[in-house]
């Protein structure tokens, strides 16, 4: 066949259609069997197979003449199919396969170092490639596998890999099979087992898979894999927490789990670890009495021996909202100013109202037994010593506090002020100085003092100030135009406590001639005492501003509302009037994620402070020391965008400065927190089980890297595949086919004369 | 119940800050007999003052359905005896506008209960789609200050009173009792009208009743609030 073709093959070389060929092999048959039907009568069989015989001979050779049948001499070679190893990159890889082992990637490149020979011997066959993996598929050199890779993957997904290898043909060559050396410590496709979906992908690869385990043995690790909370929580309510944590060789143990907010404590449990178990859920319940967002930290100690430290704690962000603004009001008398001012806040869903009205004094005279009466008791020390701090905002409306002995607890009204909370006086005959306050703790917190005249009745218009003209509390409209004509729309006021601004109070409203120390007298004054806020409206005819200006302008009681409302926003400091607000992009971060914030900054009158010096820094809050600190400017809009690069695992404090000219405008500040590990790096657990269910499901081998040995890979056999040049031969213009068919069709001519058939 | 209000030290009064800080009614003039119990509110402003702290002029203010003035009195007194006359267009714009935004009206028949009825239809009137209903002895009307299991007046012509509603508050009370004629006291200190069928008694309950419209209409549902159940239940036991 010569020397350039090693295999060949019998062809038909016909130009005859298929068609034609096929009837013609129909012809052939029905001549044998016509002739089989003449010499069915036959009894002599010599002469019956005889005829028979030369008639079958002749439609082959017949059939050969036509088929022009011809050798196709070939020249072939054998194609070398793919045989896949894969070796985990991911992090899991740099733990230990036991208490104090080596690392894994470590023994996965022994092993590989130790089989190398025998898949050195698989090569005449297979083409090895090979790969390293962890959330994507990277090829690598035989070699470097052999010399350990550096895991560093942020994930380990197996199915993603086999996927990527492709189960069918990639440049001509078929994949035979595929070899996996993991821990098995996949958390994405495979985080389950191999269950549903997952199953039938792998199946769906048809390849086998042989998998070689790396690192059995126990490590000796305790860490806290999970926090299930929700992102937020009202302020004042329970909030539960369920953690999962997971220890393992640490033996029989209590371990003391902290959970603290910024380094304070808030709840703690005690987990009894088992050598039986290994997977614990603890439930934690605790009430955040205080609003805004907040970094939680879940904490066990730090055991010898153990595998990963960085695992024993985990931080989360929790932003703790008011629910609604629970309110306090306390009213000296019923007066028309108390009716409208407790019915809006009664109506007002965003207001949780507990109202106490002194309805009877000690002078009146009832003229009927306490049985006939609805008094209830004034809870006092109720009030204002255990519920104080529950109060988002206090009111007193005229109330006199000396009938109640209540001297003793006025303190404690200026310790919640001062600790954050809000209170306001409304004017009235037993408010202000004439209520005898300023000699009080209350005559502290409050932005007035008395001016020591005694109380104003005559009809005033209340000037809105410059103050005033920006200030989220006299708003009524968007425009400082417009929202002084809607200042000049309002009627006119009788009744005025009459006293004068603290320094740093804010006068908003004053009255328009009434002078005190050469100042026009306040009207409305708010104020700042340590975290806290106050206000001071000194008239007790605000309701003027509802059913009067309703009635008589023949407008409606907006007004009134949007005051109330504006002030209560203000007073208990409504994130969106404050003058800083940062704003963390995101408050959970994996990481290496950096830490970008929007910091939005308004000047005294709430306008944007367009320009603004704004100073940002990242601070640590176990420690307080600052780690990053960036100089920005505030846009037109006044605002700007920092970005820190990831200042590693921990709780932090974004807080920003913000000044114009030096002068400063205020503070705020936003928390994050970057998580202590991913799953990838904090769960030590080695899962074989899952590599032997991947073999046994895809007909591969499975082997424990220690092992050291190649398994059976039951490989599909390589291909042998056609290349190169063919050349074809033909056979039926040799002389021997037509001289058979003539001799056999003359023969039976001449048998069929003689023996008396024609 | 001996902390019932604790009762030390004298709060000042109010009139000082004039008289939109004090409890002042205002009595409806309109065609017709008006004011038919002269002296009734004043008696009763004077109770109001001297049994409870709510501070109050006993001088009421006289002003016409349709004044404007009207809204810096937002509790308004009307009584008759006989039919009170079809209101104007502007008298039932008014005092709709009165009602909406916290006015709070008293109807008081001292006749025959034409002008009781005839109340009913003109408040119909200002406010389309109402109708009167009865006050159920729950309602907190009768435990804003006093506990009353019923409303007495001069006489105890009806054993209910009638209200209209704006949302949940009572915006309107009509009564057929003649409250006024309970409260009516001449210069000299006389009753002026004898209280029948239950004498003075009866005559302390209707100030009693007055005073709840006084106080339910300056603290509307307050005696409703949680904190104040237990206590009220147990005397109501």
């Amino acid at each position: 066949m010569g020397e350039l073709y090693d295999d060949w093959r019998i062809v038909s070389l016909s130009p005859w259609p298929t068609w034609a060929l096929a009837l013609l092999g129909l012809l052939a048959v029905a001549g044998v069997v016509l002739a089989a039907r003449g010499l069915r009568k036959e009894r002599r069989t010599g002469r019956r197979w005889s005829l028979l015989a030369l008639r079958t001979i002749s439609m082959l050779a017949a059939l050969f003449v036509v088929l022009e049948p011809g050798v196709r001499l070939l020249q072939t070679s054998k194609v070398r199919s793919r045989l896949a190893i894969l070796v985990d990159g991911s992090a899991s890889m740099q733990l230990p396969t036991a208490a104090k082992g080596s690392s894994r990637s470590a023994e996965a490149a022994a092993w590989l170092s130790a089989v190398a020979p025998r898949l050195a011997a698989l090569e005449s066959d297979y083409s090895l490639e090979y790969y390293r993996f962890d959330e994507a598929l990277t090829p690598i050199e035989g070699s470097a596998a052999q010399a350990g890779i550096d895991a560093d993957g942020e994930s380990t997904d197996i199915l993603g890999a086999l996927r990527s290898l492709g189960g069918t043909s990639q440049a001509g060559r078929k994949l035979a099979g595929a070899i996996v050396i993991s821990d098995g410590a996949d958390h994405v496709d495979l985080k389950s087992g191999l269950v549903g979906a997952a199953r039938k992908t792998l199946e769906s690869l048809q390849i086998p898979i042989s998998t070689v385990a790396v690192g059995a043995g126990e490590v000796k690790d305790l860490a806290i894999e999970s926090i299930a909370v929700e992102d937020f929580a009202f302020v004042r309510n329970t909030v539960d927490l369920q953690a999962t944590i997971v220890a393992s060789g640490m033996g029989r143990l209590d371990v003391p789990v902290v959970l603290r907010r910024e380094g304070q404590v808030v709840s703690q449990q005690t987990l009894h670890v088992v050598p039986e178990e290994s997977r614990y859920r603890l439930d934690f319940s605790f009430v955040p009495d205080e609003i805004g967002e907040f970094v939680f930290t879940l904490g066990a100690p730090v055991y010898e021996g153990e595998a990963i430290e960085s695992n024993n704690s985990r931080s989360f962000v929790l932003k703790v909202i008011r629910d609604r603004v629970r309110t306090l009001l306390v009213v000296g008398r019923p007066s028309w100013d108390q009716r409208f001012l407790r019915t809006m806040l009664k109506n007002d869903p965003n207001v949780d109202l507990i109202s106490f009205f002194i309805l009877r004094t000690p002078q009146d005279q009832p003229k009927a037994a306490e049985s006939e009466l609805s008094l209830i008791p004034f809870p006092v020390e109720e009030i204002f010593d255990r519920q104080l701090k529950s109060f988002d905002l206090v009111i007193f409306q005229n109330f006199a506090y000396r009938p109640y002995r209540m001297d003793h607890y006025l303190p404690n009204i200026r310790r919640y002020v001062e600790e954050g909370g809000a209170f306001v006086m409304l004017g009235g005959e037993n408010s202000f100085g004439e209520g005898g306050y300023d000699l009080t703790p209350l005559g502290e917190i409050l932005p007035v003092e008395p001016a020591g005249s005694g109380p104003n009745e005559e009809l005033f218009a209340p000037r809105l100030t410059d103050s005033g003209l920006r200030h989220p509390i006299t708003e009524l409209a968007a425009s400082a135009e417009a929202n002084q004509g809607a200042w000049g729309r309002l009627p006119r006021l009788p009744g005025l406590n009459v006293t004068k601004a603290k320094p740093g109070a804010s006068v908003l409203l004053d009255h328009p001639h009434l002078t005190v120390g050469g100042e026009n007298a306040p009207v409305l004054a708010v104020g700042e005492f340590g975290r806290g806020r106050s206000m001071a409206l000194t008239t007790d005819s605000s309701w003027f501003w509802s059913i009067v200006a309703s009635g008589e302008g023949g407008g409606t009681s907006r007004a009134y509302e949007r005051i109330w409302s504006n002030s209560i926003r203000w007073l208990v400091r409504d994130p969106e009037l404050t003058p800083v607000l940062v704003q963390a992009v995101q408050r959970s971060l994996e990481p290496g994620q950096p830490v970008a914030a929007t910091i939005t900054v308004r000047r005294a009158d709430y306008g944007p402070a367009s320009g603004a010096a704004v100073e940002v820094s990242l601070v640590d809050v176990e420690s307080g020391h600052t780690l990053r600190a960036d100089p920005l400017t505030a846009g037109a809009d006044g605002t700007a965008r920092v970005e820190f690069e990831s200042p590693g695992p921990g709780a932090y404090k974004l807080e920003a400065k913000a000044s114009v000219d030096g002068r400063p405008l205020g503070v705020g500040q936003d928390v994050v927190a970057v998580r202590a590990a991913s799953l990838e790096r904090s769960d030590v657990k080695t899962r074989p089980e899952l590599l032997r269910a991947i073999s046994e499901l895809t007909g591969g081998a499975f082997v424990q890297a220690s092992d050291r040995q190649l398994p059976a890979l039951s490989l599909t056999p390589p291909e042998v595949v056609e290349v190169g040049r063919a050349k074809d031969r033909p056979i039926w213009d040799r002389f021997w086919p037509l001289a058979v068919l003539a001799a056999c069709l003359g023969s039976e001519w001449i048998l069929r004369r003689r023996w008396g058939y024609v | 119940m001996g902390l019932l209000v604790v009762l030390a030290g004298l709060p000042l009064r109010a009139e000082a800050f004039g008289e939109t800080s004090r409890l002042v009614i205002a009595q409806g003039r309109y065609d017709g007999n008006w004011n038919p119990r002269p002296t009734a509110l004043r008696r009763l402003a004077f109770e109001i003052g001297i049994r409870t702290s709510i501070s109050t002029l006993p001088e009421e203010k006289i002003l016409p359905l349709d004044s404007a003035e009207l809204f810096r009195f937002p509790f308004l007194y009307l009584a008759g005896t006989d039919a009170l006359p079809s209101l104007s267009q502007a008298e039932l714009d008014n005092l709709r506008r009165y009602v909406n935004y916290g006015g709070f009206i008293f109807c008081d028949d001292a006749g025959d209960g034409r002008f009781a009825a005839s109340c009913e239809r003109e408040v119909a009137r200002m406010l389309p789609g109402q109708s009167a209903g009865r006050i159920p002895s729950d309602h907190v009307l009768y435990k804003a200050f006093y506990l009353i299991d019923r409303p007495a007046g001069r006489t105890l012509a009806r054993p209910y009173l009638s209200a209209f509603m704006d949302g949940s508050r009572i915006a309107v009370v009509i009564s057929a009792n003649d409250l006024g004629g309970a409260w009516a006291r001449d210069e000299l200190g006389s009753w002026e009208y004898e209280v029948v069928p239950g004498g003075e008694s009866q005559r302390e309950y209707a100030f009693r009743l007055g005073v709840n419209l006084a106080m339910y209409s300056m603290c509307s549902d307050y005696k409703d609030d949680q904190v104040h159940l237990p206590f009220i239940m147990k005397r109501r036991r």
